[in-house]
């Protein structure tokens, strides 16, 4: 059993790959070890012959255990009788005796270092970074499900992330880790809204109004109800912000962005759906500017169309809050005379930064967009 | 502490050396009278007598047969050879009668005699007076072999070499003669076959013995103005060596340089770099390098000469190359 | 020769002589046998036919005496006194040997007497005991120091070096030629130009001739040169002597006339010193005897050689110099 990380003191049989009798090669693999942390092949270390299993699939068994013998072959096996080509192929790692001892002791692979030496040797301080990025490596591992990276390697499927995809990485970890989220959750009765929606969009020749659009110019009515909520946290200054703008979550083939909707204040309902649509086609033909993702305190992300019971986003780095939008769906409320009414509701979560919001004052202002929204001939109005 | 200049220590170890055991006789060309072509020997004959600082006559072959036949029969014969050229006329005597008596007998007795020879360039003496031939006698099983680089250790190899019970070739560095060094108030010899680190470094292992030990401390301390540590390592004695000194600097160092004024081909810098590369295998970080002189005899012009001796430049690019 | 030699000897004398000439005579037979048998490993210099130069010139020396001697220096060793056990033992490369199995045939040494080596390089001798002679004169010894050499020798300017130093220096040092005529496998007459008695006195040194296959004439003459060696320094004596033998065993001598080879027959030492046994009315049975005991004691020696173990190897490597102590 072979010692895999530093730390290791034993490790699970997961399955063999060979039986007594093969032949094998140096690199084929021979067995699978399984730790807490990882699934790992063991290669053979050069040519030869496996003579018995000495351990079963699903043991766990000491670091340094005999898990199987072999004949270990003087001459690599049938080399003449192989095809030459695929053995001058194979790429010789150039290292340093000192560098392939440390690799040795540390269990590195060289042939996964680039060498910093003359010719691409691998010196022993290449193989000191590695171990090094080796170590940060398992630690992340550590943290990550156990359960996930037990699940075998081979059936797993890897490509490298886009750049895009990477940026969306990098944005949304850092947002989560460096904004203290908090959530506050309330339902909006859409029934008079959908109706009115309906109404509206009956009439030809004017652009159709989505759900969103609606949504939008609650929040902007909303917001300037109450103006404390439009602020940001900037460097441990808090920043009330004059405009108001408006994120807009936008799913493209290139990934998710959020361009800004400026000055949403000063157009009426047609102005907003019109901008939302501009802003929407822009970032699905990838023709956003850096001006276009910047500003405002609050994003809008709806996830309805797709039939969401509910969604709580995170907060666009830069913003202080996002408000989920999730699935319209028909519930049977209790009318004045305590008789059930059906009724169509959607569930609103706003995810705050509590950095520069609090409980009261996220959960007045979401109340004020289900009102509204509930309300919603008022959005009609200036 | 006193300073002393590398000829003088020498002049002392003989004295003190003649005057400890009446076995000890020098003999060679002009020792007594005139003290020596390069005054090793002065004021030796009014002190001990012409009975035991003999004058010779050119005659280097039968003198050096004469030592080995003196050292059988009690005495302990210091020889000096005036050039390190002219123990190619001495070769039968030390290679085929002082290497093999103590082994071919059976070990009925040891060849005590010394031989005193100076090798080396840089005074334009040409190429049949410059020349470093110290692997030769190295070669030879029976032969010690030494090479002092400072006056304290020209004094104590010295003493040891006549101390030695087996023929034992003292390598002096003519160059070195005039130079001038601390040494401690009481000279001691220096035992046969231990080295000294000389300055202690971590990046790099510079090997050296003789001049050449010179230029690795200059080379040393320009590397050491680009954030190098040249750890150096004075040999001190060719035969035997100190394998164990030179590993332990390896270890720690991982990188070798081994540095000599003599021709680098077939040479002791050889011995060092494949016996390294042997036990020290698995240390090195960089390839073994030598730098020594090129293939060619020892130029007179002083044009030719300086390109001709290895440069403190030299070892300077050969650290940058295996710290590359 | 004179008559006069004949005079000087007694009986017991000659007999000794004679005894020791047998001994080296008897010794290098049976090396002969036991090489040709391939007992003997490597190559051996038989000295037959040249044993009263070595007899003759160490019956006038003491045991402080020094000598140093030639490849072909089985009579010069047994004639110095080296015990034949060790010899032997030495001969077949044995631990037991003299030299503990290192040297062989070319190299035996005894130096606690006197005896401080045969030499596989000609001429080689001739300096060591210069060396010798130095230190017997610088220590104040009443010794001497005897150089043996062959004609070959002649060639090597190493002599010319000796001759002088000894000269200069006045050394208690004797010179020995022992000139068989033949320079290895060529005749020395077509390689010397010059006659060692006329080369001699431009040194300022003492030549004498000898006789070198009559024991008596040798021992004579070297009676009154070591005297002289010790009393005023070097000198040299040059015996005429047969080398009966090729130049080493196997040799088979193509390149000498038969009838030379015949010849020397007259001219055996062992046969010319046994003719002055004769004239001193010492019986046959009485020289039989000495055959008898001499090949006895070669016989057990021999027997002890063969009985001897092989060297160690890690000793014999340990002796290469004496041990340094590196840490």
């Amino acid at each position: 059993m072979p010692k895999l990380g530093l730390t290791m003191t034993e490790g699970l049989l997961a399955s063999w790959r060979v039986k007594p009798g093969d032949q094998v090669r140096a690199g084929d693999v021979l067995f699978v070890v399984e730790t807490e942390k990882i699934a790992t092949d063991v290669e053979a270390p050069s040519d030869g012959k496996i003579v018995s299993l000495e351990v079963a699939e699903g043991s766990i068994v000491p670091v340094g255990t005999t898990v199987a013998t072999w004949i270990e072959n003087v001459m690599p096996l049938d080399r003449a009788a192989s095809s030459r080509g695929s053995f001058s192929n194979a790429t010789r790692v150039i290292a340093t005796p000192l560098a392939r001892r440390l690799a040795r002791q540390a269990n590195i692979d060289l042939k996964a270092i680039r060498g910093s030496g003359p010719r691409g040797r691998i010196k022993a301080r290449d193989v000191e970074i590695a171990a090094a990025q080796q170590a940060v490596l398992r630690a992340e591992a550590d943290a990550s499900s156990p359960a996930a990276s037990a699940a075998p390697l081979s059936r797993q499927q890897r490509r490298p992330a886009s750049l895009s995809e990477t940026t969306v990485a990098r944005r949304m970890t850092e947002a989560k880790r460096n904004i203290p989220h908090f959530y506050v959750i309330a339902d909006a009765d859409v029934t008079r809204l959908l109706k009115l929606r309906e109404e509206l969009n009956a009439a030809k020749g004017e652009i159709r109004l989505s759900l969103t659009h609606f949504v939008v110019a609650a929040v902007v009515k909303a917001l300037k109800r109450f103006p404390d909520i439009n602020r940001v946290w900037d460097a441990n200054e808090i920043v009330t912000l004059d405009a108001i703008d408006i994120g807009l979550a936008v799913m493209t083939e290139r990934g998710l962005v959020a361009p800004v909707l400026r000055n949403a204040d000063r157009l009426g309902l047609d102005g907003i759906a019109c901008a939302c649509e501009e802003l929407v086609t822009r970032a699905r033909r990838g023709r956003l500017t850096e001006e276009d993702l910047a500003g405002g305190a609050i994003s809008v992300s709806n996830v309805g169309m797709f039939g969401a019971a509910q969604l709580i986003p995170i907060i666009n780095p830069g913003q202080a809050a996002i408000l989920g939008v999730a699935a319209v769906r028909p519930v049977f409320r209790p009318d004045d005379r305590g008789q059930p009414s059906l009724r169509q509701e959607l569930s609103l979560a706003l995810s705050c930064d509590h950095r520069v919001l609090d409980g009261v004052s996220a959960t007045r202002f979401l109340n004020a967009v289900a009102e509204i929204l509930a309300q919603p001939l008022t959005l009609l109005r200036r | 502490m006193p300073e002393l200049r590398y000829i003088r220590a020498i002049n002392q170890a003989l004295a003190d050396a003649l005057e400890a055991d009446p076995s000890v006789i020098l003999l060679g060309e002009d020792v007594s009278a005139a003290g020596g072509a390069f005054g090793a020997t002065r004021g030796l004959r009014d002190r001990f007598g012409a009975e035991r600082v003999i004058d010779t006559p050119i005659s280097e072959a039968a003198l050096a047969g004469a030592a080995v036949g003196a050292a059988l029969s009690g005495l302990k014969p210091v020889l000096e050879i005036m050039f390190m050229d002219f123990t190619t006329l001495v070769m039968d005597a030390l290679v085929n009668q002082a290497a093999k008596a103590r082994f071919m007998f059976g070990g009925q007795r040891s060849v005590p005699l010394v031989v005193r020879t100076p090798h080396g360039g840089g005074l334009s003496a040409g190429p049949q007076h410059s020349q470093c031939l110290e692997a030769w006698f190295a070669h030879v099983p029976g032969l010690k072999v030494v090479c002092p680089a400072d006056p304290a250790s020209a004094y104590g190899l010295l003493r040891a070499a006549i101390a030695d019970p087996d023929p034992v070739i003292v390598v002096e560095n003519k160059a070195l003669y005039a130079t001038k060094a601390e040494v401690p108030e009481v000279l001691e010899p220096v035992p046969i076959g231990h080295a000294a680190v000389i300055r202690p470094g971590r990046d790099l292992t510079l090997v050296s013995y003789g001049g050449a030990v010179h230029t690795c401390m200059a080379a040393a301390g320009i590397l050491a103005n680009e954030g190098i540590e040249a750890e150096v390592v004075d040999l001190r004695s060719l035969q035997p060596w100190d394998e164990a000194t030179v590993m332990n600097s390896l270890s720690r160092t991982h990188r070798l340089i081994v540095v000599h004024e003599a021709v680098e081909a077939f040479g002791i810098g050889a011995e060092i770099a494949a016996r390294m590369a042997d036990i020290g295998f698995d240390e090195l970080d960089a390839p073994i390098l030598r730098v020594g002189a090129p293939f060619m005899p020892v130029p007179f012009s002083k044009a030719l000469e300086r390109k001709y001796l290895p440069s403190a430049d030299a070892v300077v690019q050969a650290a940058r190359k295996v710290l590359a | 020769m004179t008559s006069s030699h004949r005079a000087a000897l007694g009986e017991n004398q000659m007999l000794k002589l004679y005894a020791d000439m047998l001994l080296i005579r008897r010794v290098e037979e049976r090396l002969g046998r036991l090489f040709a048998d391939g007992e003997v490993p490597g190559f051996i210099h038989l000295s037959i036919g040249q044993e009263a130069v070595p007899v003759g010139v160490m019956s006038a020396l003491t045991a402080d005496d020094t000598i140093a001697s030639t490849h072909r220096g089985h009579g010069h060793a047994i004639a110095k006194g080296m015990p034949l056990d060790g010899f032997f033992a030495e001969l077949l490369g044995c631990e037991q040997g003299l030299c503990r199995g290192r040297g062989g045939s070319m190299h035996v040494a005894d130096l606690s007497i006197g005896m401080l080596g045969a030499n596989g390089i000609v001429g080689a001798g001739l300096s060591i005991a210069l060396g010798s002679a130095l230190a017997h004169q610088r220590l104040r010894r009443n010794a001497i120091a005897v150089a043996f050499f062959g004609d070959g020798a002649l060639g090597e300017g190493l002599l010319h070096e000796c001759l002088n130093l000894a000269s200069l220096w006045r050394l208690p040092l004797l010179f020995v030629c022992e000139n068989n005529g033949w320079s290895e496998f060529s005749p020395s007459a077509g390689q010397i130009t010059f006659r060692l008695a006329d080369l001699v006195p431009a040194y300022g040194i003492p030549y004498v001739a000898s006789d070198g296959n009559d024991v008596v004439a040798v021992s004579t003459k070297a009676a009154d040169i070591v005297a002289h060696v010790r009393r005023e320094g070097p000198a040299v004596l040059e015996c005429f002597t047969t080398r009966m033998r090729g130049h080493y065993e196997g040799d088979a001598q193509k390149y000498r006339d038969p009838a030379e080879l015949e010849a020397l027959a007259a001219r055996d030492p062992i046969r010319i010193a046994k003719e002055y046994l004769r004239r001193l009315d010492v019986g046959e049975e009485r020289l039989q005897d000495l055959l008898t005991d001499i090949d006895c004691r070669i016989e057990a020696a021999v027997a002890a050689a063969r009985a001897g173990s092989a060297p160690d190897f890690e000793t014999a490597k340990a002796d290469t110099y004496t041990p340094v102590d590196l840490h």
